[in-house]
């Protein structure tokens, strides 16, 4: 009962801190928090963390195209939390189409055989019901295309999904895990998931630095953080240890999401800051987004 | 269209068909694999070698079988290798139309006997435990071209179509042809097998068919069973000897008297009957004739080409790298040599491979290549796996379940995972990590099994590899991965592969201390395994041990 009391001391020290008049001022209005925690199952809880951020049609409007980035990167089942639950993405596809959206695609580039990361992840059977739906594992690089990155530093450019490019709203929907080089991988590291060639990130370029780099033309409108299950170690392919939040984080900064994500999550045993995963601490440095949970307006949900 | 023709059509379309979906998710209600299933010379040959039963290819003598009704049908209806042959004929044609004339006395030529004596030798070679099947067998050799040769090309060409179109097809809104990606497989050895096979076509400009009149040892084992075949060709009297059924039947199967057939040469195609224009042809159940001509083979040439047979076994058999009995010298086992998972032991594995190429095809990371003579000479176009080009996939267990003899078992994916294929061993000179201090760990991170383990070792400030052997299973996604240029810095070599002829490769795996799965069952339990989570070492380590990827926080850094 350790990361209950965890999350409750939290709360209510997150809780003291919204008193504050000062505090009060500066926060965003009262009904879009800056972060929303959602606990329940993996599909209430999804539902109640983009209604509580606001609502889908905060985001996607009618006609748009929205492209959902799950991480479905692995050939494992949900249980393993190496991939995004199904659950979580049919949701949200099912928010988008309530939402009247033109074309929504459920996009990632693969680590392993597309098939068999599409059907043993579950997800390609999970938004079967959404038949305008496409759910996709892209490697073929003449379905990316050249970008640049005028605020990298390290990545200076990269081939980026067309479709991404022609989205009018990307959501991110990473399962939050361990990494073995990035320390997380969350919403930031899901945005590898966009790109053609990411190799040069672990053996030419730094990788945290170039994360950001990524970022900085890769953002999400809407970061949904599923921590139904969190891959507590030997991430980013397991098999680790999982652990049961049954939370689902959702935030428009992918900074505060991951920054959330991790101060929440217990990693190799250990609790950690989010100023201890580098790209995170960079990624807020830069001004991309924050990591000061403390001082974020959270609001909580529980179905 | 004569019956036939359609037969014949609608067959090769399921045998194209069969191979296509020979890709993952396999189709659960047709084996991939039917058509090497039915080859007689597969089912005989393999099983001599193998001295053993194989129920997967006892197709081959029902078909053998059935011949002494129908002749040889299969030639004519069911084999794809004639079809492939029959189009290219027609290419042909045109050439040997000049020819006619002379058709009559070739019609029974002395070369015909030569399928006969391949045959011998191939059975020869089998009694010596040697399977030169592969050279042979029409079923094995066709499927092996479109493997090798047809599916890479009409994956490049609609790859290239989709490319081209796809802007068109965005303008329609055609989701599925935007979308569609088409992943061309590459092979070794493509260009050696596109000759030989282009060689067999042009042996079409000599006379049609000639592969199957001359050549086939299947047919020849097929016209040994159907010499006078109950349904056969017959001839009433109203012919008038006016030829036209010699002159096109495309086996030469009629000799000087259009009343007589040499049985073991007809494939029922029913040509005669088409061009007959008295109708006077027909194949049905026919009473005993003497007129029938059968191929002569002199048992002297029988016999020399059994010797030749043995001969190529010994051939074999004394090549260095062989992996018969006794004669193996010394540890020559190739370094780069690593089987499929589930392969048999080398020798049985040799055996039954009938170098079809089905493994090859239904490979989902193309992986699976064919090799020249890491094996010995009677390797050659046997599978490898390939860990520079692909890795082989942890939860895949497709080419055992489409070897049609077995060479390849068959395995669930469970205990698939424990069918280790090789070790990965590092070469620190060559590693980035080890050699230059630099922060890689892609090893590290792509290993499925985490095999890898990062440690801190004197002199270096970055963490290096090591690899944790009980773990690894040899699937090869470091070497895939790994950015040295060139050959890898860690590469998998055949050391420590498990090969069961029978039983489990879990029990077995178990048994040898190795770890390929996570322990206890998922939801909410903890599937990590101490062993990969190393605690500090205060002798090598200068700062305190984190996990990998976080750093230490502000004041920590203080």
């Amino acid at each position: 009962m350790k990361r209950r009391e965890f999350l409750k001391s939290s709360a209510y020290a997150l809780a003291g801190l919204a008193l504050r008049p000062a505090w009060l001022q500066a926060a965003a209005p009262a009904e879009t928090p800056e972060l929303v925690v959602a606990q329940g199952s993996a599909q209430s809880a999804t539902r109640a963390a983009v209604e509580a951020l606001g609502g889908i049609r905060r985001f996607v409007s009618k006609g748009q195209k929205v492209v959902i980035k799950p991480n479905m990167s692995f050939a494992n089942p949900p249980s393993w939390a190496t991939t995004t639950d199904p659950e979580v993405v049919r949701e949200l596809v099912s928010m988008c189409t309530e939402a009247e959206a033109r074309q929504v695609l459920v996009l990632d580039h693969p680590l392993r055989d597309t098939e068999m990361c599409l059907e043993r992840s579950g997800i390609a059977k999970a938004c079967q019901i959404f038949e305008e739906t496409l759910v996709m594992g892209l490697k073929d690089k003449r379905l990316f295309t050249q970008v640049e990155v005028p605020e990298g530093r390290e990545l200076k450019t990269t081939f980026m999904m067309k479709d991404v490019l022609d989205a009018d709203v990307l959501i991110s929907v990473p399962v939050a895990k361990s990494h073995g080089a990035a320390g997380v991988s969350l919403s930031m590291k899901n945005m590898m998931g966009v790109i053609y060639d990411r190799a040069v990130f672990h053996w030419k370029l730094d990788l945290h630095t170039a994360i950001v780099d990524l970022c900085t033309v890769a953002r999400p409108h809407l970061t949904v953080v599923d921590a139904i299950r969190l891959l507590s170690t030997a991430g980013p392919g397991g098999p680790g240890k999982v652990l049961r939040f049954d939370t689902i984080i959702a935030s428009t900064d992918m900074v505060a999401a991951d920054a959330y994500a991790v101060s929440m999550g217990e990693w190799y045993g250990r609790k950690f800051q989010p100023e201890q995963v580098r790209h995170i601490r960079e990624a807020h440095e830069r001004g991309l987004g924050r990591m000061d949970v403390e001082q974020f307006s959270i609001k909580r949900v529980s179905m | 269209m004569r019956f036939q023709r359609i037969v014949q059509l609608c067959l090769f379309l399921l045998f194209v068909g069969l191979l296509w979906k020979a890709a993952y998710p396999l189709p659960t209600w047709i084996p991939v694999d039917l058509f090497l299933r039915l080859d007689p010379l597969i089912s005989a040959g393999t099983m001599i070698v193998a001295r053993a039963w194989i129920p997967s290819v006892v197709w081959g003598f029902v078909i053998l079988s059935l011949a002494v009704f129908l002749g040889r049908f299969f030639c004519g209806h069911i084999c794809p290798m004639g079809i492939t042959l029959d189009v290219g004929d027609r290419f042909l044609s045109e050439n040997r139309e000049r020819r006619g004339t002379r058709r009559k006395e070739d019609s029974l030529d002395r070369f015909r006997s030569a399928k006969y004596l391949f045959l011998a030798a191939l059975i020869t070679s089998a009694l010596a435990g040697v399977s030169l099947l592969f050279l042979g067998s029409p079923l094995s050799l066709v499927t092996r071209f479109f493997v090798l040769v047809a599916v890479p090309l009409v994956s490049l060409a609609s790859d290239f179509l989709i490319g081209v179109s796809a802007p068109v097809a965005a303008q329609l809104g055609w989701n599925r042809l935007v979308y569609a990606q088409v992943s061309v497989p590459q092979f070794t050895a493509a260009l050696f097998t596109a000759a030989l096979f282009l060689s067999i076509l042009l042996l079409g400009v000599i006379r049609p068919r000639f592969w199957c009149r001359t050549l086939c040892p299947a047919g020849a084992l097929l016209a040994m069973t159907s010499w006078r075949p109950l349904i056969r060709r017959s001839v009433d009297h109203t012919c008038t000897r006016c030829g036209i059924c010699i002159r096109r039947c495309p086996m030469g199967a009629i000799p000087e008297d259009p009343h007589s057939t040499a049985h073991s040469e007809c494939i029922v195609c029913l040509k005669c009957t088409e061009v007959c224009p008295e109708n006077a042809v027909s194949f049905r159940w026919s009473p005993p004739d003497r007129r029938e001509h059968a191929v002569n083979v002199s048992r002297r040439h029988i016999l020399a080409a059994g010797g030749v047979g043995l001969l190529t076994a010994g051939l074999a058999l004394t090549h260095p790298r062989t992996v018969h009995g006794r004669n193996v010298h010394g540890n020559l086992r190739h370094p780069d040599l690593i089987r499929p998972p589930g392969a048999l032991p080398e020798k049985g594995f040799l055996d039954r491979c009938i170098r079809c190429g089905a493994c090859l095809k239904v490979c989902p990371t193309n992986t699976l290549q064919p090799i020249w003579f890491e094996a010995g000479l009677d390797g050659v176009w046997s599978p490898r796996v390939r860990p520079r080009m692909a890795a082989c996939e942890q939860d895949c267990n497709l080419c055992g379940r489409v070897c049609p003899t077995g060479a390849i078992r068959s395995l669930i994916v469970e205990e698939k995972r424990y069918a280790k294929i090789g070790t990965a061993f590092i070469e620190r000179f060559r590693c980035v990590a080890w050699e230059e201090d630099r922060k890689c760990l892609i090893c590290d991170e792509i290993c499925p099994y985490n095999a890898i383990v990062m440690r801190p070792v004197p002199g270096n400030r970055s963490l290096a590899p090591f690899v944790n052997e009980p773990r690894c299973n040899g699937c090869g996604y470091c070497e895939l991965k790994c950015p040295v240029l060139g050959q890898a810095a860690i590469r998998v070599s055949p050391h420590g592969e498990l090969r069961l002829a029978t039983g489990s490769y879990r029990r077995e795996a178990r048994r040898l201390g190795l770890i390929f799965e996570a322990e206890g069952g998922l939801e909410e339990e903890f599937l990590f395994l101490e062993d990969a989570y190393r605690e500090p070492d205060p002798e090598t380590d200068l700062r305190e041990e984190l996990p990998p990827g976080f750093i230490l926080n502000e004041e920590e850094m203080k």
